[in-house]
């Protein structure tokens, strides 16, 4: 009899916070996460964080990275509009950016600074989906690094 | 479209549970969260006796998982403790501890190791005897840790788009429950396949008893194999 009480409560319980949660998904009222800046561009920043210990999938996120800076944005890598790096999470000596991107393991992050001054941060998950297919990742991440280049 | 495009597409999906359901699926298939599966499943399977039980014990396995992530969703969402420590932590420490630790429970359950027997022998050895016998506590444990066990990639999905996703909608229940729900799901699948293939099979029932005793050494195995893997991976 207790079981039956304790599963008749537990089960009331969910359903209750179904009804009370649910609904906002369908409201819309979220506050937006992330931060954007707009202007003239000054310097794009790609970051591949990576630990000592790399699995198969997260090499292959900052070398596909890698490459697709060096095809296709040679020019603006030169002048230093662009930069591009591997960087351990575990040193001690990348802690300062590691803190400021807020790299939560391995990941690609890009950061972009205007003339204004202003610097905004992302992470992007798409890549990881994509390093089963070199050219799709590839030209995804142009289309990525040609518009924030362009100010979007 | 492929199947990982189409993962793609599901996990960025503008509303927030099916996105959820989707990102705990890719989990489900990145190679830790499928390692310690396997292992979760190899766990069940002890119970292949009655299918009843095999098929809670997939569930209660869930459950444990759900409870580690709507907790650690809780403490980012509700308590503000910071993303990156945690993540950084659990990836560091998280996944040493869990190979050895299988290795340890793999010896156990071999009797290579013995469990220290104190004075009170008597009364541990029931204690212990109950909590076997159940199963329920010991696949929910099972889930707990094994959902604290972080990979890179499976860090990914989690911190890098679930949190976000609790964060912009504060909600660090129901989001975190269905991503674990899925998460879990390649091992209620088995259950049920287990539970639906063995109530077919009550015939052959005995032939199933006497594989039974050789269960607990394929299991004691696949702890060992899983915790080799972990292990040389993290610490080699």
């Amino acid at each position: 009899m207790n079981k039956k009480y304790i599963f008749f409560g537990v089960g009331i319980a969910v359903v209750l916070l179904l009804i009370f949660t649910i609904p906002k998904y369908f409201t819309g009222n979220v506050t937006a996460s992330g931060t954007s800046i707009s202007g003239d561009i000054e310097k794009i920043e790609i970051i591949h964080f990576h630990a000592t210990n790399q699995c198969y999938s997260c090499k292959t996120v900052g070398n596909y990275a890698e490459e697709t800076i060096n095809t296709y944005f040679s020019n603006e890598l030169k002048s230093g509009k662009l930069v591009f790096g591997h960087i351990n999470v575990d040193l001690p000596e990348n802690y300062e950016l590691v803190k400021k991107y807020g790299a939560t393991g391995a990941s690609l992050r890009i950061g972009v600074y205007n003339k204004n001054g202003e610097f905004s941060k992302e992470e992007n998950v798409n890549v990881w989906y994509k390093i089963s297919n070199k050219e799709d990742y590839m030209n995804y991440l142009k289309g990525v690094i040609e518009s924030k280049l362009s100010g979007e | 479209m492929s199947l990982m495009s189409f993962m793609e597409t599901m996990s960025t999906s503008s509303f927030p549970l099916i996105a959820a359901f989707f990102i705990g699926l890719m989990t489900a298939l990145s190679p830790c969260p499928l390692a310690t599966n396997i292992t979760a499943i190899a766990y069940i399977s002890k119970k292949i006796k009655n299918g009843k039980k095999t098929l809670l014990t997939g569930f209660v396995y869930t459950l444990g998982r759900m409870f580690t992530y709507v907790l650690l969703a809780s403490l980012i969402v509700y308590v503000g403790i910071n993303v990156q420590a945690i993540s950084l932590f659990l990836q560091k420490y998280g996944e040493r501890i869990l190979g050895p630790l299988l290795i340890l429970l793999g010896l156990i359950m071999l009797n290579i190791i013995k469990l220290p027997s104190l004075k009170s022998g008597e009364r541990i050895n029931k204690i212990k005897e109950k909590l076997s016998e159940k199963g329920y506590l010991g696949s929910f444990l099972l889930g707990v840790l094994f959902a604290l066990a972080f990979c890179p990639f499976s860090a990914v999905l989690f911190f890098g788009m679930l949190i976000p996703l609790a964060l912009k909608y504060s909600d660090a229940f129901l989001i975190p429950s269905i991503f674990s729900f899925a998460t879990g799901l390649p091992v209620i699948i088995f259950a049920f396949i287990l539970t639906f293939s063995v109530s077919k099979l009550g015939k052959v029932m005995n032939k199933i008893q006497t594989f039974e005793k050789y269960m607990r050494y394929i299991i004691s195995i696949i702890f060992l194999v899983v915790g080799i893997y972990y292990t040389l991976r993290i610490w080699f």
